[in-house]
């Protein structure tokens, strides 16, 4: 790696430091007071008990346990104080994010949840006893059953944040429990995964290593993770000399490094894709034999895009025709462009149709499948190890049992597990949905900070018959909660192993858990024995589990740790394109498994969206509110509002209570143009109130030249205050930071109507407070 | 003649990460409001041509500190044979002269009111470390090194720049 990129990694030489500093002894002369209280303060405690410093190769947890990022804990006298590089993760390389520096106040945070809890007070008072660990899983285990006797299994429901290596158990429980009602956000990869499956028969990814040009649509390679590979080849491509168009709302630091801005109005990038297509099918800049042999229903769309020409879009995304026409030449005429899309487009009512459009700019241009466009990615020799996930249990009785769908029920289960959206759980509560559930397991999710509809959910959290929380320190959601209980954070255990692409290694115990609690995972080994269904969970065994998950490894748990303990790497297989007739009959996940492109084509006209009731071709569906949807509330909401789904130094709605984190983002800045603030007499850093038609919030004013003038943005998830920094809760609701309170909560206009994504788009009014 | 060791930004790998400071706080245990490496956005043009560009700043360790010049209990040393510049907090009696002396901001003072600030990392340099920003940048921005070794890589690095493929029959120079 140093060989290849020269003088990046150059490794810095001990030997010439020293050489300089003249003698060896030279760390004692060359540093400050601070190092020399430091080493009088060392040296006494030598003379009692010599300091032990340990670093244990591990994985990072603060993006929640999945795909963790490689780190050397480090442990001194049996306390986690840092990290240091782990060169060996291929995920990480050696770099770490500012939320990896401040793991250890995490772990020691006040905020720790030190015991499993029963409330003993009123629903959202927050009054709690202690209990013991056995006792709380006796006691959910008990309810759960007299739940299931009474009104049937699918009683129960779990909402889940986003995929984590525990989502697996969680869809382990429901099956053995026999409730199809996992809820999931409705806001985030599930929704792209899914759509691009139905449309190009998979989910390929942008070859930013080979590609000329990079689209840059709604992603944030640097905000999601930015050790974690993104930002590596987002700058090794620009200095290649790759060109990057962004297509994003806010100027931020990729977009800085763009080589063009598209700054399209939030919510519209279905209009914007639609008129792509327009300019690149009438300009005849089609690759005619991809599409030829490879596409279905090209006529039917040459007709139907018709509708969309750029000067139809221009006022709708706010972008200047010429430069849609640009950007559509620009990627329909260079060989090698890709598009990598992500999270952006997830949060509007045309969601399905902004990723359709982007199936089918990929496969017109004939940029699919082919060195430096989307690719399909080569696959790795590491025989996979055994999911937790029942997946072949699951029949069309099962998914008729779902209670409101995150997908429609012809597509049901997709490669997740069946699944209802989140926000239907909630709603459910309160009767909106087919049959209400009456207990909800929320294992590292916070429902009102992180999920649109906040007032409902809180109505729902009254009602709610049972609710238990799995986390690691207190969440938004917790008072009103009838069972807490604590797990330990990922430097707390031992298990599970984590996988990055072609790289395997057993995760380590840091410290000994803090308090009187296990992990994730082993909640859901205990829970599920303590309801009787053992038999499907090792009877709470979680070594025979680990054990059993890496047999195909042809090794033990302990063999993994022991005999490879920087981690097993594995051959990755050579790269294969141009696979078309395999990648478009791929089959789906669905009950009769049938494959996602009925025609082996890509689905540029989707008969299988036809016969469930959907528009066959993308179409374009206005924001609940914006200034060409309802221009008549412009005048009294004159500025668009929209939210971030996560920044630098926060996931989602966690984290705030971190100081180091805190300290650079202390507030809910509300980011709007100098002009449009002055406009309004509002002063940079002025504490304003942003108000919609369906709720209000308190922001802080941050003058931000990167924006559009029309449009404000706002980081969403904000509720938590931080003791070590003297900043309390925000209100959940109203007079709160939480953008999910300002949205619609109109079934007709709050999603999208196939991918139950939810919208994050709406008129507001900001005044000085 | 003694080494002077530095640190070189490449401001277009910078991305506004984070990572460098909250590192270096984590790394010296740094008292809550203060930073002794800073990450600036300095913005340029104005909507929709406006751009802006990332930079992260520590303690310069200027060759001649004018914080040193002023300190009227010698707290400040420019350390020999490393160019280090230091500050001996017993020593220190927080009189905030560096502060004022510094043109670029650097001196801080923490609980204990005396001056804090970076000092490379020189317990990590003896152990054979780099500065704990350096190694963690995620973009490979921050590099350190002996201002000889620095100045002579960010120098192939506009040269590789300029030659690029097409190989410019141009020569720039001071």
């Amino acid at each position: 790696m140093s060989e290849e990129t020269g003088l990046i990694n150059r490794k810095f030489s001990r030997r010439t430091f020293l050489k300089a500093t003249g003698a060896l002894g030279a760390a004692v002369a060359l540093t400050g007071a601070k190092d020399t209280l430091l080493q009088q303060s060392v040296a006494k405690a030598a003379v009692a008990a010599p300091a032990e410093e340990k670093l244990i190769p591990t994985f990072c947890a603060m993006c929640g346990p999945s795909a963790g990022c490689g780190i050397l804990a480090k442990v001194v006298n049996g306390k986690f104080v840092g990290i240091e590089p782990m060169p060996e993760c291929p995920l990480n390389n050696g770099k770490n994010c500012p939320k990896a520096h401040a793991a250890p106040q995490w772990v020691y945070s006040p905020e720790r949840l030190k015991y499993p809890m029963k409330r003993v007070g009123k629903k959202g008072e927050g009054k709690f006893q202690r209990i013991t660990w056995d006792e709380a899983i006796k006691l959910i285990a008990d309810k759960l059953l007299e739940l299931k006797a009474k009104y049937g299994p699918e009683s129960l429901g779990t909402v889940s944040p986003a995929r984590r290596s525990y989502s697996e158990y969680i869809y382990r429980f429901l099956m053995t429990h026999g409730s199809p009602n996992y809820g999931h956000s409705g806001i985030c990869a599930v929704q792209r995964m899914f759509v691009l499956s139905y449309t190009v028969g998979g989910v390929p990814s942008a070859d930013w290593a080979n590609a000329d040009l990079i689209l840059l649509w709604g992603k944030q390679p640097i905000y999601s993770g930015s050790a974690k590979g993104g930002v590596a080849s987002f700058l090794a491509a620009k200095e290649r000399g790759a060109k990057v168009i962004a297509i994003k709302p806010t100027m931020e630091s990729d977009v800085a490094k763009s080589d063009m801005w598209v700054p399209l109005r939030p919510g519209t990038d279905a209009a914007l894709g639609l008129a792509m297509i327009n300019v690149i099918i009438n300009e005849k800049l089609y690759d005619a034999k991809f599409v030829e042999e490879w596409c279905y229903g090209f006529d039917q769309l040459k007709q139907h895009i018709q509708q969309y020409p750029p000067e139809w879009a221009e006022p709708i995304t706010g972008v200047p025709a010429e430069q849609i026409k640009t950007v559509a030449r620009m990627y329909a005429t260079t060989p090698k462009a890709a598009i990598d899309v992500s999270n952006g487009p997830e949060h509007a009512r045309a969601a399905n149709d902004a990723i359709r459009c982007i199936g089918i700019l990929m496969a017109i241009t004939g940029h699919l499948d082919k060195k430096g466009c989307n690719v399909w990615g080569a696959g790795s020799t590491m025989p996979s190890p055994r999911g937790v996930h029942l997946f072949e249990r699951y029949t069309q009785e099962w998914v008729d049992k779902l209670l409101g769908y995150e997908l429609p029920p012809q597509f049901q289960p997709f490669i997740e597990g069946t699944s209802c959206s989140l926000y239907r759980l909630w709603n459910s509560v309160l009767g909106g949905e087919k049959y209400p559930v009456r207990a909800i397991i929320a294992p590292g999710s916070q429902s009102v900070a992180s999920t649109r509809g906040t007032k409902r959910i809180l109505e729902a959290l009254e009602k709610l018959e049972f609710f238990v929380i799995v986390d690691v320190t207190r969440t938004s959601d917790m008072p009103w909660a009838d069972v807490v209980v604590p797990v330990c954070t990922m430097y707390e255990t031992d298990h599970p192993f984590e996988v990055s692409g072609n790289w395997i290694m057993a995760r380590n115990k840091v410290i000994e858990p803090l308090g009187d609690y296990k992990s994730d995972y082993e909640f859901w080994l205990d829970l599920g024995t303590a309801c009787g269904y053992g038999a499907d969970w090792w009877n709470g065994d979680i070594k025979a589990h680990m054990d059993w998950r890496l047999e195909p490894l042809g090794m033990t748990y302990e063999e993994l740790r022991t005999k490879y303990p920087r981690g097993r790497t594995y051959e990755p297989k050579p790269p294969e394109y141009e696979q078309y007739a395999k990648r478009f009959a791929a089959k789906s996940t669905r009950i009769d498994k049938g494959p996602y492109l009925p025609q082996g084509k890509v689905a540029l006209y989707n008969t299988l969206f036809e016969a469930a009731g959907f528009t066959p071709m993308p179409v374009w569906r206005e924001l609940p509110e914006g200034p060409t949807a309802t221009p008549e509330l412009l005048e009294k909401y004159p500025l668009l509002l929209s939210d971030y789904h996560t920044s630098r130094t926060y996931n989602a709605a966690w984290l705030r209570h971190v100081p180091y984190l805190r300290e650079i983002e202390p507030y809910p800045y509300l980011q709007i143009h100098p002009d449009t603030a002055k406009s309004l007499g509002i002063k940079d850093g002025d504490w304003v109130k942003v108000e919609s038609p369906h709720g209000w919030i308190k922001m802080k004013a941050q003058y931000y030249p990167g924006i559009r003038p029309d449009v404000v943005f706002a980081l969403h998830g904000w509720w938590q205050g931080c003791q070590e920094l003297g900043f309390e809760d925000f209100p959940l609701g109203d007079g709160g930071a939480n953008t999910n309170n300002m949205y619609t909560t109109d079934p007709q206009k709050m999603y999208d109507p196939i991918i139950t994504a939810m919208t994050s788009q709406t008129l507001v009014r900001v005044t000085k407070l | 003649m003694a080494k002077q060791y530095g640190f070189w930004i490449e401001i277009d790998r910078c991305v506004e990460c984070y990572a460098c400071e909250v590192a270096c706080k984590a790394e010296h245990n740094v008292d809550l409001g203060i930073k002794w490496r800073r990450v600036t956005n300095v913005w340029s043009g104005s909507f929709p041509n406006v751009t802006f560009k990332t930079i992260s700043l520590s303690c310069m360790h200027c060759e001649k500190p004018a914080c040193e010049a002023v300190c009227p209990t010698g707290a400040i040393k420019k350390q020999p044979g490393t160019g280090i510049v230091t500050v001996d907090q017993t020593k220190c009696i927080g009189c905030h002269y560096c502060f004022f002396a510094c043109p670029f901001g650097v001196p801080q003072y923490g609980k204990d009111g005396t001056m804090q600030k970076c000092n490379m990392c020189a317990e990590r340099l003896a152990k054979g470390q780099e500065p704990k920003c350096v190694s963690t940048c995620p973009g490979n921005a921050l590099h350190f090194g002996t201002m000889e070794e620095l100045s002579k890589l960010a120098q192939e690095k506009v040269a590789k720049k300029l030659a690029a493929s097409t190989n410019p029959s141009v020569i720039i120079s001071k």
